[in-house]
């Protein structure tokens, strides 16, 4: 079992590092290495939007209290940049098994049954993201054509946060998929249990 | 097929998929999308990402990766520990004293931080080793701890409470405000206990003492010189004036809800470089990427559960299901009972924020229809989702708990939380019987209700 270090939130147990790459093909394992180096990348933004975030609203109270003037761009702004932060480092944390599930009935499985159980899981989840990221993807280009703004008094431009959306959970269906395709060829390679039941 | 075969196999399909274990968001994203695509016009998953984002992007509930940024810079610095010993060295001389201090350090360190496992591992990692220094009993220490680490999702601010809030679309200060009396409340129940415990376990060590002379911490009694407590005063105040900030500029009418979330986040982090020195980008690094983490993790459960329950609404299941409970006619505290006992039965496999936004368009219209005020409802059922959060079997403060102090037996963790499960029912019994402990406040800070 190649899981690492388990930490605890509100929400139950996530693991600290990544789930260590199938260790069958060296094909899937460049594949893993590439995808994480990516996602530890794409981190970088994701840190600075939330922190970004709360400049620009701590900014938005000064400016209405101290500096008596108009707040009207700094919600948005921040909405925007959340939901950049959410989507972009949704595959970074699948990739660490941080999509937290209900692991009270897998403990009573075989592990031949188990690794059949998450081939239908990741299968599942890939195919969810895929049509999401899809439908996202439509909703943007739709948006972009026809120019649509938020309603607004800033009124930016809605194809922004929907390419946020968009761009995210291509990367999450790619990161799942991934998991899918490395499970399948990789028959040997046991299953990662959770330590504690959500 | 009818409403009742639809509604039904909506239920079974979420349970299904689950229990499969594939990851909440997924599941019920994969749930709802299945049910649009055989049961909705084809234009409904058209928009289903529109949907999405429409119900995700806005700022209330995208205050959460805020709240949980204050909560991780304030989590994952000392403070939890100077709080801890300031708290001990300023009632170190009251018998018990040191139990009340963990009740009141993590009733503290849980309104900064928000989060109850982060209260638990910051106090706890103090607090445990020291109580049973003294001979406080290693299943009581561990009941404090995990006990006081609940008061995180009761005390403002809240992140349980922000999306009971939206679900119930109910005021979100007020919600706020009413979650302060019966934190109080649980706070006095939760230090009286402490107090009760050293007696009787202090009497026995003393018996002990007498019998066959063998001395436990308990009997030892060390005095802080008031130097030292002075001392301890300034590591903790900047954390305290963070709280009170935080609270005067959201209840003062300084700044919305979710600018407190800004707000409170980058003061934290100003906090812990000014006190701490911890600025550096690789010291910033961990508490970010772990409020990513979980900030991403629950919005996602957020978005996927606003699917779900959009779609449950589309297909007139959570409507049919209200009215049927509500033509049952139960008894007005019958039907609270049983609302809290399913409540309780979802917490063995949910976490808060799905139980919520999954129930809340079933649950709230019978309540209501009850004559229940449903932000009282709702600080009741933050009560409840805090026993969840203790006892077995998903009792996430028990395995932080069994984290910190790995060397208490898991069995003595469970029955020295039992009587904290026992004083929260308690708490609930009085809440019913006096619901002003929880409405009082907010309607003396903002006026009576306007008709909800």
């Amino acid at each position: 079992m190649s899981h690492g270090h388990v930490d605890i939130t509100e929400a139950g147990t996530e693991l600290t590092s990544p789930e260590g790459p199938p260790h069958g093909h060296p094909l899937f394992a460049a594949l893993n290495r590439a995808m994480q180096r990516i996602n530890r990348w794409l981190m970088v933004p994701c840190m600075l939007a939330l922190v970004a975030a709360a400049c620009i609203l701590t900014y938005s109270v000064i400016a209405r209290y101290f500096l008596k003037i108009p707040t009207d761009w700094q919600d948005e702004m921040a909405v925007f940049l959340l939901v950049g932060a959410t989507f972009f480092s949704s595959a970074y944390v699948q990739q660490f098994r941080g999509h937290v599930g209900i692991e009270a009935i897998p403990g009573l499985l075989s592990p031949r049954v188990n690794h059949v159980r998450m081939i239908v899981v990741d299968l599942i989840s890939f195919l969810f993201c895929a049509f999401f990221a899809w439908k996202s993807w439509t909703l943007c280009l739709e948006a972009f054509h026809e120019g649509q703004t938020t309603t607004s008094t800033w009124g930016p431009k809605l194809w922004i946060p929907y390419a946020l959306m968009a761009g995210g959970m291509t990367l999450l269906s790619l990161q799942l998929l991934l998991e899918f395709t490395s499970r399948i060829a990789d028959r040997k390679h046991s299953i990662v249990v959770k330590e504690a039941p959500l | 097929m009818s409403e009742l075969a639809i509604g039904i196999s909506y239920g079974v399909a979420t349970l299904l998929v689950m229990f499969s274990g594939m990851p909440i968001a997924f599941a019920l994203g994969a749930v709802s999308v299945t049910f649009m695509y055989f049961f909705m016009p084809a234009s409904a998953l058209d928009t289903v990402t529109q949907n999405v984002y429409e119900e995700m992007a806005s700022i209330t509930l995208l205050s959460i990766p805020l709240f949980i940024l204050k909560g991780a810079a304030i989590g994952k610095s000392p403070a939890g520990k100077d709080l801890y010993s300031a708290m001990h060295a300023w009632m170190g001389k009251i018998p018990g004293g040191l139990g009340i201090a963990n009740v009141f350090a993590c009733a503290l360190f849980a309104a900064m931080s928000g989060s109850s496992p982060a209260t638990c591992s910051a106090i706890g990692s103090a607090g445990i080793p020291e109580m049973r220094m003294r001979g406080y009993s290693p299943g009581f220490a561990a009941g404090i701890i995990a006990a006081g680490g609940t008061l995180g999702i009761l005390l403002p601010p809240s992140i349980t409470m922000i999306l009971y809030a939206v679900a119930a679309e109910q005021s979100l200060g007020r919600l706020f405000l009413a979650g302060i009396g019966p934190g109080v409340l649980l706070v006095a129940l939760f230090a009286g206990y402490a107090v009760y415990r050293y007696r009787k376990e202090h009497a026995i060590a003393m018996r002990a003492f007498e019998g066959h002379g063998t001395a436990s911490g308990m009997l030892d009694t060390h005095v802080y010189t008031m130097a030292e407590k002075v001392e301890m005063l300034p590591r903790v105040l900047p954390f305290v004036i963070l709280l009170i900030g935080v609270m005067v500029a959201l209840y003062g009418g300084f700044a919305t809800p979710s600018e407190t979330a800004g707000l409170g986040g980058l003061l934290a982090l100003v906090l812990i470089a000014i006190v701490y020195a911890i600025w550096r980008p690789k010291q910033l690094r961990p508490i970010v990427t772990s409020t990513i983490k979980e900030s991403t993790m629950l919005m996602f459960i957020i978005g996927m559960s606003l699917l779900y329950s959009y779609v449950m609404s589309s297909l007139h299941i959570s409507q049919g299901a209200a009215e049927s409970v509500v033509a049952m006619h139960l008894p007005k505290w019958i039907l609270l009972a049983a609302v809290l006992v399913m409540v309780i039965v979802l917490g063995f496999f949910l976490p808060p924020v799905s139980i919520i936004l999954m129930t809340a368009p079933i649950l709230l219209p019978p309540l209501k229809a009850a004559g229940f005020d449903l932000i009282w409802f709702g600080v009741v059922m933050t009560i409840v989702m805090e026993m969840g959060l203790i006892h077995p079997p998903v009792g996430l403060n028990i395995f932080v708990i069994k984290n910190i102090a790995p060397d208490i037996p898991l069995k003595d963790v469970i029955w020295g939380v039992m009587p904290f499960v026992g004083l929260m029912f308690l708490a609930i019994f009085l809440l019913c019987v006096f619901p002003g402990i929880a409405t009082g406040l907010p309607d003396i800070v903002m006026g009576a209700p306007v008709a909800r």
